[in-house]
């Protein structure tokens, strides 16, 4: 297992630039996750990364070793396709000993290696099928027991989840999760979905545009955000912003009155975040700013109500499932201070002068 | 529910019937005698009999019905395989890497739109030349140019199908590019090789011209030698023996297209990609 170093990556295709100035270290055992839209780039970054797409300028290294320029097999990388990409005229057993076979391997000794892979991926039974005849999940064990047999540096997994229902979906996270667990291999794993992104990710890198938003764990991203674009992907439903007059000690969400809010900066514009969890209804003596019901969505254990609170602001409040306030209904919301995300208005994370997050000064608001 | 389906096969069976009425007209006349060939232009046969099939399997001096499938089917063994050969490894990099894609592979595909005739006297004077003229193998190696477009087009075509996620799947796990070739693309181009086999063959197998220009007595294939059957005797076209060297002739496509027909129509990339 290896550690894979990237530095000033670019790639255009023509004239359009796809990946711009990508600078990245996956350190070790590590499951790094890279996500974005659609389009951000994360696909292309995982293909230059196996050797499928050749980078315009830039350099990959992977175990110390510059790999710019080597074909993907000798970059020694298993990659497991959204696709699959199993050979359909093959069984599984040679599907899975595919590289084996091109790696001249002694017969003995692959059977040996195929026999293991299909006992971890509990294939024993669907040897000798083809693909044709598996379930999607099935064929999902069969792309990644191909990658397991040949002892990669690294995996890369491109959206592998991506062809499965929903239940299934859940279930097969989980068994990634294990595996990664039992062979502690450097991973590296493209999807669009943020919860796979949260749940299975040691590390994840948020991609947009080509660039990388922000790098951190599951917790870093989703308490301290880099910006708007981070805080808003990540967390379901997303983090609600509304655009605010940041004043001395006093935040005013327009047509509301002030919160007492005290901090280091100069008054101006920002940009306010607030997680939809973080948002409680409470009775009409209490609270911040009123709403009035514009959606009630019931989920089984919680309920999503959508709120407007005037000029044009939507608030998003995820609430206990027993309480559930009627369309048009007024209610009463509260945020405690310490759950506000600041934003400059260009989507950065408001930075004081010292160079930290802005943040409620509590010691100061406890007097 | 049920749908009288009575109507439906009517329809079947007159359109079957018209098609191919001068197939069964032909199939009919084998079996009927010189006198009654004269008589009754009917499909029905009076008095059946094989004398025309005796005449046309036995070996006369003149005539070797054996002989004549022998040279057509090593011509058009060479017609149909060759093109394969040739276009496999050309139509992979016209599709992956575009080499080609803007001149050569037009060229080719518009040799099909040529009135064969026009190649006739150059080549004669080439074949005479290299002597090639009246062997199997300079029969085989038109034939082969002749089938040459169509197999191309459906070579590319098959692959440009094929999943390129199965390709790069294959390159990750260190195939290079003949490896890739010969076990991934290769084997899942089989339905397109095994097409492109029948319908070469079919088409080496009734070319006409070539055959009458290019061989005179050692390569002379079926389809020239049955017309020498036509007329024996110098009386005229004995339309029996006409018949049944016509049916004789028939066979070896049909009966290819009949083995072949349900693995024409197989995909093989079934289960590759997508759940």
């Amino acid at each position: 297992m290896s550690e894979i170093r990237i530095e000033n990556l670019h790639k255009s295709f023509g004239a359009h630039e796809v990946i711009r100035d990508i600078s990245l270290t996956i350190s070790e055992q590590e499951i790094c996750i890279f996500v974005g839209p659609s389009g951000c780039g994360k696909s292309t970054l995982l293909r230059l990364i196996a050797g499928l797409e050749e980078a315009t300028s830039g350099s990959i290294m992977i175990g110390g070793k510059d790999v710019t320029h080597l074909e993907p097999y000798d970059r020694k990388l298993s990659m497991v396709f959204q696709s699959y990409a199993l050979y359909p005229h093959m069984n599984v057993r040679d599907n899975i000993a595919f590289a084996l076979h091109t790696a001249k391997l002694p017969k003995d000794q692959i059977a040996e290696k195929v026999a293991e892979a299909a006992r971890i991926l509990r294939l024993e039974d669907y040897l000798d099928r083809r693909p044709n005849a598996l379930s999607g999940g099935q064929r999902l064990r069969v792309a990644i027991g191909r990658a397991i047999v040949r002892e990669p540096a690294a995996f890369l997994f491109d959206e592998p989840l991506s062809n499965l229902d929903a239940a299934l979906r859940a279930d097969t996270r989980v068994e990634i999760a294990t595996l990664h667990r039992s062979l502690n291999a450097t991973s590296i794993y493209v999807t669009h979905d943020q919860t796979e992104a949260m749940t299975l990710a040691d590390r994840i890198v948020v991609l947009k545009d080509g660039q990388i938003m922000q790098t951190g764990s599951p917790t870093e991203l989703y308490d301290n955000p880099a910006n708007v674009f981070v805080a808003q992907f990540l967390g379901s439903p997303k983090m609600n912003i509304l655009n605010v007059q940041l004043g001395e000690n006093v935040i005013t969400i327009p047509g509301h009155k002030e919160i007492i809010f005290p901090a280091e900066a100069m008054p101006q514009d920002v940009q306010l975040g607030v997680r939809p969890e973080a948002i409680s209804l409470v009775d009409p003596d209490q609270g911040q700013f009123t709403g009035v019901v514009k959606l009630n969505e019931y989920h089984g254990g919680s309920r999503t109500v959508v709120a407007d609170i005037g000029v044009e602001n939507l608030v998003t409040v995820q609430v206990p499932a027993n309480q559930s306030p009627h369309i048009g209904e007024k209610i009463r919301l509260k945020c405690s201070i310490e759950n506000f995300h600041i934003f400059q208005t260009n989507g950065q994370r408001f930075l004081t002068d010292s160079g930290k997050f802005l943040e409620a000064k509590l010691s100061d608001f406890d007097k | 529910m049920r749908r009288r389906m009575g109507p439906r096969w009517i329809v079947f069976a007159v359109a079957g019937f018209v098609l191919n009425f001068p197939i069964l007209s032909t199939l009919m006349t084998a079996f009927k005698g010189p006198n009654e060939v004269n008589r009754n232009a009917s499909l029905w046969v009076e008095a059946p009999t094989l004398e025309n099939f005796a005449t046309v399997l036995t070996i006369s001096d003149r005539l070797n019905v054996y002989y004549y499938l022998w040279n057509s089917l090593s011509a058009v063994l060479i017609g149909a395989i060759l093109p394969m050969v040739v276009a496999f490894p050309l139509a992979w990099p016209m599709v992956r890497r575009g080499y080609g894609r803007s001149i050569l592979f037009p060229i080719i595909v518009n040799l099909r739109a040529l009135p064969l005739i026009v190649f006739a006297i150059p080549l004669y004077m080439m074949y005479a030349t290299l002597g090639l003229l009246d062997t199997h193998l300079g029969l085989g190696l038109i034939l082969a140019i002749v089938n040459l477009p169509l197999t191309l087009m459906l070579l590319v075509n098959a692959i440009a199908d094929l999943p390129i996620e199965l390709e790069e799947a294959a390159r990750m796990d260190g195939a290079r590019t003949g490896g890739l070739l010969i076990r991934v693309v290769l084997p899942l181009c089989r339905p397109a090789l095994i097409t492109t086999f029948v319908f070469g063959f079919i088409t080496a197998w009734n070319e006409f011209l070539f055959g009458l220009m290019l061989t005179t007595s050692e390569a002379v294939p079926m389809t020239v030698g049955a017309s020498l059957f036509f007329a024996t005797s110098g009386g005229g076209v004995q339309w029996g023996v006409a018949s049944a060297v016509m049916i004789v002739a028939a066979l070896p496509p049909l009966l290819l297209g009949l083995i072949m027909y349900r693995r024409i129509t197989g995909s093989m990339v079934a289960g590759a990609v997508k759940g």
